[in-house]
């Protein structure tokens, strides 16, 4: 309908529900403009049942048969879970990639919770938020490959340019062979993780505090609270749903971890998880079964085994810190 | 959940089971090869039967040698030869057959990879017509013909080349050290592994080094099979390996370079600096091995040896023809203590290819045609081919680079010598697990007790199957 000069204007706002009400039309074109909608949600629909239904669902199936990659998939029952179980090297990588994530994520959390502070510090009144947010952001944009390659190439043991920063101001004696031993290999990945990661933190903590309303801390200034107390009493607990968040989001990408120890030190064969297995993690050992031994039912096991794990460990996080919540 | 999408990769196409058992298709005008005697197929008459195009997958740069010599032949016939990074290969032929993919028409694989292939159904079945492949069972060299076949015996795939190992040698310090360079004689010196480290002590002792590394005996090392019905079996031949190899190294008999690495090659054309085990194993990374041309610099002040033997297979002769330089005519090639085997490209046609008739013409020319097999000489320069009237035809032509010995009937005699029945599946994972127990002990990080108790774990629960018997 086109509203000309020497028509009537329609009341406004202009009401199409009243009009199409008004000539009997309103039922069937409801209807058109509902379809379409759904046309405009298949395209994402169509590549999550795809690309991520799918795979979880046939990979749960996969979990109890023995399929190679190739051929039929027998069904096994349990058997491939119980041999998840008694897998000691499975328990073993386990605790590799709890020791790296465990490390990381109080590095991460603390340097993003030390950041947020500062930045939400009302006496501070630091500038350029979005500036030092980008900045902060940045590590996370790189990818994994230039990341491992670059702290690859700092972290030489003869030639790099942080062991050498090291001898110059002669904080050791001897340069440090941080790959290459089993007491440090693990901690620089989780290092660089919370490197890679801190910013995403940060951003999420910040947007929480920004979150909170002003009255609060206004109130609190008002009636004399100290920084600590405020930041105690009233950051802190208003915090919590968003630390759990955090927590939980990176509990699950950290129990996952691949990429970085794969890279830094596992891409020349038969050098996987080296030092001494140390940077083996759990999704390293199902690659393993998958894509070397090509053991693709045992693979989905240990998949679907970690999905569990880190299920219990989310919904324990839920409980407890959910509960000081309320 | 990244576990779930790495899975995907592997499961999303699965499902289609193609045991091989597919009928060839062909047009109607496909000649019938049957029967037809190695020697006669003659690649003109090429029949471009279900198409004039040919897809090869293939991790050997090889074939693409073999593509073009045939596209000269078939001028009318489309060659398309993709090279795989050999780490890639194996998935991404599971990938494309797992999904039904009509083309690669011809795949290939190297021997510890076969038995996966055959199980998934990937290689067409040689045996029936058209083929008719057990009619050339004699043409081949008899190792390479049952690595081609499955566990059933049928005929899947055949290989160009036969790779049985030996000991590559300098005639000269043969001489000087032990008064003879005869190949009988000094294949004694490495008769058994004690023998070897004799050897080798001698050799120090006159300045000079058995080997660069102590890598260089592994392709004898498999006189024995590493599962037999279903058990682990490391037998004292295995350990024996494991001992020698550890005196090599903690003993300084070696030059402590790494195969492949820079001063290997080096070792080839006379003096190498005598490396340390920490430059072998990285703990000192002040040489980079790998790098030419930092390398002469950075080992300007060490001492030097000339290495005595190599350990490879007969496609060292090539390894060998890139790099002696100045020492050309002065090698040999004598027996190992054992008879062993390394590689090898075996060609097949994918069991789903809508293009069977070609591809088999393809397969022929490359395995099957004496023509093919002297060209492949002469263009590869000496790899020695698998068609056994070519090989006998060739036993007396005369290497210069190695004193004018006769190495096709050398390498006839060693390949006569192989028992492919040892090759396990299982091979080259616990191949790798037992050389990480060995260099655990070699470099003091284990004991011999820790370090096998850890290769047993590894087996066990890798293979849940095999039975460990410790």
């Amino acid at each position: 309908m086109r509203y000309g000069r020497r028509g009537p204007r329609p009341p406004f706002p202009y009401d199409m529900e009243e009009d199409m009400a008004k000539t009997g039309a309103m039922n069937s074109k409801k209807k058109d403009v509902n379809k379409i909608a759904y046309l405009f949600v298949l395209p994402f629909v169509i590549v999550f049942l795809v690309f991520s239904v799918y795979p979880v669902l046939r990979t749960f199936y996969l979990s109890f048969t023995n399929y190679k990659g190739y051929g039929d998939a027998v069904w096994a029952g349990l058997d491939n879970y119980i041999r998840v179980f008694k897998d000691k090297f499975f328990w073993k990588d386990l605790w590799n990639t709890v020791k790296i994530w465990g490390v990381n994520i109080i590095l991460q959390l603390g340097l993003a919770f030390l950041l947020t502070v500062i930045f939400s510090d009302i006496k501070y009144k630091i500038r350029g938020l979005a500036v030092f947010r980008a900045v902060y952001y940045l590590p996370n944009l790189i990818a994994a490959t230039s990341v491992a390659f670059l702290f690859k190439t700092l972290l030489d043991w003869k030639y790099g340019s942080f062991n050498q920063l090291l001898l110059m101001l002669g904080i050791t004696q001897e340069q440090v062979n941080w790959l290459g031993s089993t007491s440090t290999a693990p901690y620089v990945i989780s290092v660089i993780g919370a490197w890679m990661w801190f910013g995403n933190s940060f951003i999420i903590l910040m947007a929480g505090v920004q979150g909170i309303p002003k009255d609060y801390f206004e109130a609190a200034a008002i009636d004399g609270a100290g920084r600590w107390t405020v930041f105690a009493k009233i950051t802190m607990p208003l915090l919590r749903p968003i630390m759990l968040y955090v927590f939980v989001t990176s509990l699950i990408g950290g129990l996952q971890l691949f990429d970085l120890p794969f890279l830094m030190n596992g891409v020349a064969p038969g050098t996987a998880g080296e030092p001494a297995g140390t940077l083996q993690t759990v999704v390293m050992y199902l690659y393993k079964f998958g894509f070397e031994t090509h053991q693709v039912g045992y693979a989905s096991a240990i998949a679907y085994t970690l999905f569990f794990i880190i299920l219990i460990v989310s919904v324990i996080q839920f409980k407890t810190l959910g509960k000081e919540e309320d | 959940m990244l576990a779930g999408a790495m899975v995907l990769g592997m499961t999303a196409c699965g499902g289609t089971d193609n045991a091989g058992q597919g009928s060839t298709s062909g047009g109607d005008g496909a000649a019938a090869e049957s029967g037809t005697e190695a020697g006669d197929t003659k690649a003109a008459d090429t029949q471009a039967a279900g198409g004039d195009k040919l897809v090869i997958w293939t991790l050997a740069k090889d074939l693409e040698q073999f593509a073009d010599h045939y596209k000269e032949q078939n001028p009318n016939v489309t060659v398309e030869t993709v090279v795989i990074e050999p780490a890639n290969y194996v998935t991404k032929v599971q990938t494309a057959l797992n999904g039904g993919q009509k083309e690669p028409d011809i795949i290939v694989g190297e021997p510890q990879m076969l038995e996966d292939f055959y199980d998934a159904g990937y290689f067409e079945d040689l045996n029936q017509a058209p083929y008719n492949a057990q009619d050339y069972a004699d043409q081949i060299v008899d190792y390479v013909w049952d690595v081609g076949q499955d566990a059933e015996g049928i005929q899947r795939a055949i290989s160009y080349q036969i790779t049985p190992a030996g000991i590559y040698y300098r005639r000269d310090i043969a001489k000087e050290v032990f008064g003879t360079d005869d190949p009988e004689e000094v294949g004694k010196l490495f008769a058994d592994y004690p023998t070897i480290l004799e050897t080798a002590n001698t050799l120090k002792g006159a300045g000079y080094r058995i080997f660069a590394s102590d890598a260089e005996i592994n392709y004898f090392s498999g006189d024995s099979a590493w599962v037999i019905d279903g058990v682990l079996n490391v037998d004292q031949g295995r350990k024996d390996y494991q001992d020698l190899c550890v005196a090599l190294y903690q003993d300084d008999l070696t030059a402590y370079a790494n195969q492949w690495s820079t001063p290997w090659y080096q070792a080839m054309a006379g003096e190498v600096p005598i490396l340390s085990a920490d430059i072998q194993n990285y703990a000192d990374d002040s040489v980079d091995v790998w790098n030419a041309e930092s390398f002469a610099e950075a080992t300007a002040g060490m001492d030097k040896t000339e290495v005595f033997a190599f350990g490879l297979p007969s496609w060292g002769v090539l390894t060998m023809r890139d790099n002696v330089q100045g020492t050309s005519g002065k090698w040999g090639v004598c027996a190992g203590p054992a008879y062993g085997f390394g590689g090898g490209t075996f060609i097949g046609i994918s069991s789903q290819s809508e293009r069977k008739e070609l591809a088999w013409d393809f397969l022929k020319f490359c395995t099957l045609n004496e023509e093919t097999a002297n060209w492949w000489i002469e263009a590869s320069q000496g790899d020695t081919v698998s068609l056994i009237p070519v090989l006998e035809a060739h036993a007396d032509d005369a290497n210069e680079i190695y004193g004018g010995q006769k190495l096709y009937k050398f390498w006839l005699e060693q390949a006569q010598g192989i028992d492919y029945s040892k090759v396990t599946r299982y091979d080259k994972f616990i191949g790798d697990e037992w050389g990480r127990a060995t260099t655990a002990i070699k470099t003091g990080e284990k004991n011999k007790e820790d370090a096998w108790n850890e290769f047993y774990d590894q087996v066990e629960s890798t293979y849940p199957e095999i039975t460990v018997n410790r």
